[in-house]
């Protein structure tokens, strides 16, 4: 077999993915999908189109929705990133899974950890969304299976619950 | 209240949660150690013959494994219907036909390659047009073939002459059906890894049988040499039957002794998901002066572009299944499927039967206007009714196809809507109805005879696990599967798991395609659960050392109906694997329709199960200074006969409403010739939430004597006549005949 270049001459940057900090070593042209997925084996942010368009590679970008495809991982060693496996440390992504797995929101759930994590990235903004604003805010997120109604149906429910549980 | 504990019920979807937390594994999900990546060459040309290849500078890139050519891959041509595919081509035939396949460490190293290869070509005459194809001086886009047609269908039924002559009017009309791309967010990606002389394929992919049945056909390898391990499913609306990674994948894993991944690019994946078969549909049809249909003479021009896929089945639906709609007498189809030098298109969701409802439906709107009646009217008096046999001998078990009409004028408030003013500001107001008619499952997919097999296994402490031959697309499959063993069993459905489908533990059955897998699965999963009850009856009777005769089963529990005792389910599952030496409680079953033989050479024959109905209305909006078409409401009734899961059936009918709309509205592909200029989310307009209107659905009240429980099915049936009831919401909106699609705002200025 030949031999394969080595990454040693690739830059070492940090990211600080759901709370622990990365060490890598990336070249100066890897997307942040890229290195989630293939360096770091978080998988549960899927790789659709490479374009920005579809928002299934959605990730929380000190706490804004972002595409993941679109973005240079050297470039994100100062901000806070939020995939969906940081579920498990926000309570607030817990419920919103719930509420799209209990309204049957999802289908072949390959756009649902996009849409889970710009769920958590509206209500942070509007804890309140009316049904024009939740369209507003998810125009970029497309959905072969649903036809979006049980995501508008989620969203509202995790919206109220989100609500319910701060007041409490 | 329902007599039943799951079925009709909303339950969580089956690996909805692992979904939610990105725990999934999708194709692109699979790891394997020493797993390459792959990249293709594609053709720049629509038709071009390569002179030579030169992988030398690919070859000296340091990651490269392993580059595959039309040179040293097998030759053999396979296909599903026609032979008309190779591993790679040293002729392409449209642009992306895959020359070139490179291996490599990295998927970016061996997307580097293949900038390397130096291919040269000799340019062929190209055609895109398939009318053009047909003229016998077109150049051939299959050189070893004697003519373009690549498959041709002729029926008639009836006395066409005298349905004509009958008539008191006709009416003819072309019409203009476009591609229409799955786009499914998940692309085709497929892993595979050889042992030996056995092939493992981890993949998206709809269909077992269908993907061994290719497989053997390219390698004349036993069938049973190919394990199919299906993943999570993206999404696939027919776009995941035959993909082309998996060929390629498989060969670049045999040639680098390497497990291979190769997953599409969106680009690469718009050219060869084999999208909606374009048609071209003229249509004669002639009625009497109170609205009885005669006589029906269609003629239908399909593009295939490249290859064949499953077009030629596409071709089969859009000829016939629609007939099954009305009472037609006489009719006469004459349809051909034309190769051209462009992408393939092949299986979407429909399956033929949107372009050729489109066109049926349409048709109905421009009769009722020309003998000035509702066209409600018409399809009241023409529609199918339980009982019939067809014109092209398929039966129908159920059919509440009236109902659903009546229903749906009810519940959109049709009179006074249809009659109400038009004018609305700057905007005209319409509404337009269309029906539709699918199948439950078809045999004529499965010409050796359709089934289905289901394994219910249940464990030490009563856990069930299930296995099923059909696989899950996302549309709830495993949920229903689930629902209906833990009805039959009398458990809990959160006690009932079911496993990926994977062709080493149970054989692959036809899968998630033809609208089949709650039918078929559903019916061999209460086989599989009346199997294992006998088993747990066996081993309640062995404890009480009584006869299995005198042991019923009920609510969970065996009981010894002469003693009166009473044993749980796990107690009696345990001392089944004490009593055997080791083996769970194991139901097998097996299901094939009864009722469902071949179509013969002429077509004539049941080749469903049962048939599903709906109607659809829509409202619109129409402005009358730009020609846009706004959706305000969808009103869908479906007879579906028993409903399984009512997330799931309503999500199938939203989904499918969806995909309707965009398939009405803007859907389509662009080519300039040969290249796809719109081959991206940005410029190939899917519906978003912005888009999505209103939707109410109803359903009728059926129960299908074949279906498991009554069940029927939804799938495809949700969105084959949306596009009609648009047009003819628009129609009667501006009284512009919509004869094309999507709708043209500038047609409608006109």
């Amino acid at each position: 077999m030949k031999k394969y270049v080595s990454t040693e001459m690739n830059p070492e940057i940090k990211l600080k993915i759901n709370g622990l900090t990365y060490k890598l070593r990336v070249t100066p042209e890897k997307t942040l999908i890229d290195v989630l997925r293939d360096q770091l084996g978080l998988i549960g942010t899927k790789k659709g189109c490479n374009e920005g368009n579809g928002g299934a590679w959605t990730v929380l970008i000190d706490g804004l929705p972002m595409c993941s495809c679109l973005l240079l991982a050297v470039g994100l060693q100062n901000n806070e990133i939020t995939t969906i496996e940081g579920s498990k440390m926000d309570e607030d992504i817990q419920i919103i899974q719930k509420a799209f797995v209990e309204v049957g929101a999802i289908q072949c759930g390959f756009c649902s950890p996009g849409m889970i994590l710009s769920t958590k990235g509206l209500l942070d903004k509007n804890p309140n969304p009316s049904v024009y604003e939740i369209k507003e805010a998810f125009s970029g997120n497309i959905c072969r299976c649903t036809g979006y109604k049980k995501i508008i149906k989620a969203i509202q429910t995790a919206s109220f619950q989100i609500n319910e549980k701060k007041s409490l | 209240m329902s007599k039943f504990q799951y079925v009709g019920k909303r339950v969580p979807f089956k690996g909805s949660y692992e979904k939610a937390q990105g725990k999934a594994l999708f194709g692109a999900d699979v790891r394997i150690p020493g797993m390459l990546q792959a990249c293709v060459l594609r053709s720049p040309y629509p038709h071009a013959r390569v002179k030579s290849i030169d992988i030398s500078k690919a070859l000296k890139l340091p990651g490269v494994i392993t580059i595959a050519t039309p040179w040293n891959t097998p030759t053999t041509k396979f296909g599903i219907v026609k032979n008309d595919e190779q591993f790679l081509t040293d002729e392409a035939k449209y642009i992306g036909d895959e020359i070139v396949a490179i291996a490599a460490v990295e998927r970016d190293i061996a997307c580097k390659a293949v900038e390397l290869v130096d291919v040269d070509y000799e340019l062929l005459d190209s055609v895109y047009d398939p009318i053009e194809a047909l003229n016998c001086n077109s150049p051939l886009v299959h050189s070893d073939f004697t003519s373009n047609l690549c498959h041709h269908v002729e029926i008639e039924r009836g006395d066409i002459f005298t349905g004509f002559n009958d008539a008191d009017a006709n009416l003819e009309k072309t019409f203009k059906l476009p591609f229409q791309y799955q786009a499914y967010l998940e692309p085709q990606t497929a892993t595979a890894m050889w042992s030996d002389n056995s092939l493992t394929i981890w993949a998206p992919g709809q269909s077992a049988k269908h993907l061994s049945d290719w497989f053997s056909s390219a390698y004349l390898l036993p069938k049973d040499n190919f394990r199919f391990i299906q993943t999570c499913v993206g999404g696939a609306f027919g776009g995941k039957n035959y993909m082309r990674v998996v060929p390629i994948v498989s060969v670049l894993a045999k040639m680098a002794d390497a497990p291979v991944q190769f997953v599409l690019d969106r680009e690469e994946d718009f050219l060869t998901s084999q999208p909606r078969v374009p048609m071209t549909i003229n249509i004669k049809m002639g009625i009497t002066r109170n609205g009885i249909i005669t006589a029906k003479e269609t003629n239908i021009i399909a593009d295939n572009g490249a290859y064949a896929f499953l077009a030629p089945g596409v071709l089969e639906v859009a000829s016939v299944r629609v007939d099954t709609l009305y009472r037609f007498k006489n009719i006469k189809t004459k349809a051909s499927l034309v190769y051209t030098n462009k992408l393939a298109a092949g299986g979407m969701r429909g399956f033929g039967n949107p372009q050729s409802h489109f066109a049926v439906e349409v048709m109905i709107d421009l009769l009722a206007n020309e003998l000035n009646i509702d066209p409600s009217e018409i399809r009241l008096k023409n529609a199918a009714q339980v009982g019939d046999e067809n014109i092209h001998g398929y039966r129908l078990a159920s059919c509440e196809l009236q109902s659903t009409i009546e229903l749906a004028k009810i519940k959109s408030r049709w009179e006074e809507n249809r009659t109400k003013s038009k004018k609305r500001g700057n905007k005209k107001y319409g509404i337009g109805m269309a029906s539709s008619v699918h199948v439950s499952g078809s045999v004529m997919a499965c010409p050796e005879g359709d089934g289905s097999s289901v394994m219910v296994q249940i464990l030490e402490n009563g856990r069930i696990i299930v296995f099923t031959g059909e696989g899950e697309l996302g549309q709830g499959a495993k949920s229903v599967i689930a629902q209906i063993v833990a009805e039959e069993l009398c458990v809990s459905y959160d006690q009932v798991s079911v496993e990926d489908l994977d062709t080493n533990i149970i054989q692959g059955g036809a899968g998630a395609q033809g609208s089949r897998v709650t039918v078929y699965a559903g019916n061999s999963a209460i086989l599989a659960s009346k199997d294992a009850v006998l088993k747990l009856k066996e081993s309640a009777a062995d404890i009480w050392n009584c006869n299995v005769k005198d042991v019923i089963f009920r609510n969970a529990k065996l009981i010894n109906v002469i003693t009166e005792s009473e044993l749980d389910f796990s107690t009696v599952s345990k001392h089944y694997i004490h009593m055997t030496g080791g083996s769970r409680v194991i139901g097998q079953g097996m299901f094939s329709a009864k009722n469902v033989e071949i179509a013969n050479e002429i077509r004539y024959g049941n080749i469903s199960m049962s048939y599903p109905f709906a109607t659809q209305v829509a409202e619109v909006f129409v402005d009358v200074n730009t020609g846009k078409v706004e959706i305000l409401r969808i009103i869908a009734v479906l007879d579906v006969g028993q409903i399984i899961n009512l997330d799931a059936f309503e999500g199938q009918v939203e989904g499918g409403i969806a995909q309707g709309l965009g398939y009405a509205l803007f859907e389509d592909f662009i080519f300039d010739k040969g290249t796809l200029l719109n081959p991206n989310f940005t410029d190939y307009n899917v519906l978003t939430i912005k888009d999505v209107p209103e939707i109410k659905i109803y359903t009728t009240d059926s129960i299908d004597p074949y279906g498991p429980f009554g069940a029927k099915s939804v799938g495809e049936l949700a969105l084959v006549s949306t596009a009609a009831a648009i047009a003819n919401a628009v129609y009667n909106a501006t009284g512009k005949e919509i004869v094309g699609l999507p709708i043209d705002p500038f047609e409608i200025l006109k």
